[in-house]
């Protein structure tokens, strides 16, 4: 009796060493950083898509909000971690392609990362109150050569910050950083409250955002800056308006690990994703919010990344918009 | 669509067992939520948002606002009993509610904030069913210039809170408005004294001042000096408030739940400045003015009613505006989104059943606080009977999980024992936190509408008295730093 209850606990104990040395990506929970604050854009978007990639991955997702500094304090915990696939972060748009084209001030470049995938696309429109008169595109580069424009951002280095500036400047306007005012002000919410009670203009942000005003009639398109047209808005197209460049101006949310990431890992990552999305709860979830889901394996999406920084680092460059010190 | 016919939609989506019980549920999450010193009501809310994905809108909306207001009472508990704020509004309850409990009161002031705490949700619900649209619309008419002369005017409350010395007071508020300045600056983007430590870019963490300022000094006190407390009356707390009480303190309970409705429908302020507004008018109207301090059960209640009176107040401009008035109306507004439903003007045509509903869960969450308040009370009241000895290291352990988990980052541990000290420092040389944290968490407001506005004018500070709301509280500011100073002459000359 002694001896069977013997065997059978080396022969248990044999297995799970055998697992162990077996054991594959990922043996435990993995943590995952969300480098902004719960119930904005990156968090809604990134606790939609835990569900089904916690089914994916197998393993439970600890997911943990980091904020600070337009995301930049999350991503550095990121950026230090072992990369070993076990701390994940959820990259956005604003802490990873205008920020690092931005700032020279900030702690961490796109080497310090390793892409595994962007799986969200997010259309970006420029919205002006009824009140202002300001019915096209037209109309508001026109108003610009009168003087007294300003544009709201959530921040210094913030998507909107660009975007404000990059529209401005693809419309012909020279100099758009002395022809407008940038008025930052802290938060997406806080941005759009601006435009509502004038204190700016206009501002442009993911349409996500923008979007329960522009159905509520409190804020007008002007356009949006996708080849397609975002539903719930009545507005032109960049391409409509043959400004085909304002294409790469669009949010995106992706899953990044530290730069020495390992290739095994993040082919897991490129197949997990991938079941993840063809979740139908998620595409439901995400396209009512005025998102696009557009799977990109790892290879793709840091030469998306890539792309859209450059086109970011050049506008910056010439505009001089680079924020030192 | 009738009145009637819209209460009767909103009847038949809140009307079912899930929807009450989840708004129960988020009363009893957000008051022991709110209770543990650290876990704000925020954060109650932020770790009860993915639950509400898979539920019925209503219902997750329901349970989030039981968070919310929950939350926003359960920190009174510990303020009172501990002196530590379970949520940064409830600071100001700290100030008089914490030597009612060193003198044995802690059930009578414990009672008090639970009074009136449902009074002012009372008042708060009922403005924003009754006049949302109309405050909302006023709400709009702040710009960056009436911001300013609102905190300007905001900051002489610095007067009433400082105690005995204005000297010390001001001393305090300005420490507090240096150490604002952390952080990266709003219209440059540069770095602002973080030292190239990019975990400063983020500014100093509010929580983790808040818990250093007020927790850890008494617990130093303590381990410098264990045995100072014995043989003072501290148990305990079976006082209850009387009807008495809270008749004498009608007033500034009713004036509290106003200034909280009226901050709370501006976006951009929050709970705690409002307790503070609403604890120096008390203390400016009232005629025993040297009790506050030093345990006046008005005190109490018009901190309490202050912070409350935002509670409801914050949804109007998330409901009639679509905007977010403060960081738990964004979080909220999240479960909104989540859902498929857009706040703002055309909810009221699109999605009256909800509107109507969230109105009907409202009223009855005003009820469920007091029984849930009055249970909680039982319970927690013995903690005052706890020893010191015991109850400062388990406080201790907790505030440490609280600030870590704020922020998941152990760098505000470190803040947290580092403003200890200060804290500490400030505490053997009698300088009131207070005036620290009412700066702490106005100075930045205070900064950033400055220049926004002077973005606005092209620096013209013409700018800044641009119209009638803004002359209102230049006037305000002006007549009360008079009345500072006449009262400095009187004590001078007495």
């Amino acid at each position: 009796m002694k001896f069977t209850k013997l065997t059978c606990a080396i022969a248990l104990g044999t297995v799970f060493g055998a697992a162990a040395a077996l054991a594959e990506y990922p043996e435990r929970a993995i943590n995952m950083v969300i480098p902004y604050g719960a119930g904005g854009a990156t968090d809604i978007s990134a606790r939609t898509i835990a569900e089904p990639l916690g089914n994916a991955v197998g393993k439970p997702l600890i997911m943990a909000n980091v904020t600070g500094a337009g995301g930049a304090t999350g991503s550095v915990t990121v950026q230090n971690a072992k990369a070993d696939g076990y701390t994940m972060l959820f990259a956005r748009v604003g802490s990873h392609s205008v920020n690092p084209a931005m700032k020279a001030t900030l702690p961490y470049t796109l080497d310090d990362f390793r892409f595994v995938t962007v799986y969200e696309i997010n259309p970006v429109a420029c919205a002006v109150t009824p009140a202002s008169g300001i019915n096209s595109m037209d109309d508001l580069i026109a108003k610009v050569a009168e003087g007294g424009v300003s544009y709201s951002s959530s921040g210094v280095g913030s998507l909107l910050h660009l975007a404000g500036a990059m529209v401005l400047k693809e419309f012909g306007v020279e100099d758009p950083l002395t022809a407008a005012t940038h008025i930052p002000q802290k938060g997406g919410g806080a941005a759009a409250t601006a435009v509502l009670n004038g204190t700016a203009t206009f501002l442009c942000t993911n349409s996500s955002a923008l979007a329960s005003f522009v159905a509520n009639g409190q804020l007008k398109p002007l356009m949006v800056t996708t080849a397609e047209p975002v539903v719930g808005f009545d507005a032109p197209t960049a391409n409509e308006l043959g400004k085909d460049r304002l294409n790469q101006l669009v949010g995106w949310t992706g899953i990044a690990g530290p730069a020495g990431l390992p290739d095994d890992v993040a082919g897991k990552w490129g197949e997990w994703m991938a079941a993840a999305t063809q979740d139908t709860k998620f595409n439901e979830t995400m396209t009512a919010r005025g998102s696009v889901i557009r799977l990109m394996d790892p290879v793709e999406a840091n030469e998306f990344i890539e792309g859209q920084y450059n086109v970011f680092r050049a506008l910056v460059d010439e505009l001089g918009m680079r924020i030192e010190g | 669509m009738s009145f009637v016919d819209s209460l009767m939609a909103g009847l038949s989506v809140v009307a079912s067992f899930e929807a009450f019980f989840a708004l129960f549920a988020g009363i009893c999450i957000g008051v022991v939520g709110g209770a543990i010193p650290g876990l704000s009501a925020t954060m109650a809310v932020a770790l009860t948002l993915p639950f509400t994905f898979s539920l019925q809108p209503i219902t997750g909306i329901l349970l989030l606002l039981g968070v919310y207001k929950g939350g926003i009472f359960g920190g009174s508990i510990p303020a009172i009993l501990i002196k530590t704020p379970g949520t940064p509004a409830s600071s100001a309850t700290i100030l008089d509610g914490h030597p009612m409990a060193e003198r044995g009161e802690a059930g009578r002031a414990l009672g008090m904030a639970l009074w009136a705490s449902c009074t002012a949700d009372v008042v708060s619900n009922l403005a924003l069913i009754l006049f949302a649209g109309w405050l909302a619309s006023f709400a709009l008419n702040f710009g960056p210039p009436e911001f300013f002369a609102l905190i300007l005017f905001s900051l002489t409350i610095i007067a009433g809170v400082s105690g005995d010395s204005l000297l010390r007071g001001a001393l305090s508020a300005l420490l507090g408005l240096l150490l604002a300045t952390v952080g990266l600056d709003l219209v440059y983007g540069t770095n602002r004294f973080t030292f190239g430590d990019p975990n400063m870019m983020g500014g100093l963490n509010f929580i983790a001042v808040l818990i250093g300022l007020f927790a850890i000094p008494e617990i130093i006190a303590m381990a410098w000096n264990p045995t100072a407390h014995l043989g003072k009356a501290r148990a305990l707390g079976h006082t209850k408030v009387s009807f008495a009480d809270y008749r004498r303190s009608f007033k500034s309970i009713i004036r509290g739940s106003f200034i909280g409705v009226f901050l709370g429908s501006i976006p951009g302020i929050g709970a705690a400045p409002s307790a503070f507004l609403s604890y120096s008018e008390a203390r400016r109207k009232s005629p025993n003015k040297e009790n506050f301090g030093k345990g006046e059960i008005e005190g109490v209640a018009a901190s309490e009613a202050g912070n409350n009176g935002v509670a409801g107040a914050t949804l109007i401009p998330l409901l009639a505006l679509g905007v977010p008035g403060d960081v738990i109306t964004a979080i909220i507004i999240g479960a909104f989104m989540i859902h498929g439903l857009q706040p703002g003007p055309m909810m009221f045509i699109l999605n009256v059943d909800i509107i109507y509903g969230l109105f009907i869960g409202l009223i009855v969450s005003s009820v469920f606080l007091f029984i849930v308040g009055s249970v909680a009370i039982k319970g927690f009241r013995f903690v005052a009977d706890v020893p010191k000895r015991i109850l400062m290291p388990a406080v201790l352990v907790l505030c440490i999980y609280g600030v870590f988990a704020v922020n998941n980052n152990i760098f505000d541990v470190g803040v947290m024992f580092a403003m200890g000290w200060v804290g500490y420092g400030m505490l053997r040389y009698q300088i009131p936190a207070a005036p620290f944290l009412i700066a702490f968490i106005l100075g930045p407001l205070l900064e950033d509408n400055f220049r926004q506005s002077m973005l606005m004018s092209s620096s013209d500070p013409a700018i800044l008295l641009r119209g009638p709301i803004t002359w209102f509280f230049w006037a305000l500011t002006l007549i009360t730093i008079i009345a500072i100073v006449r009262n400095i002459g009187k004590r001078a000359g007495a």
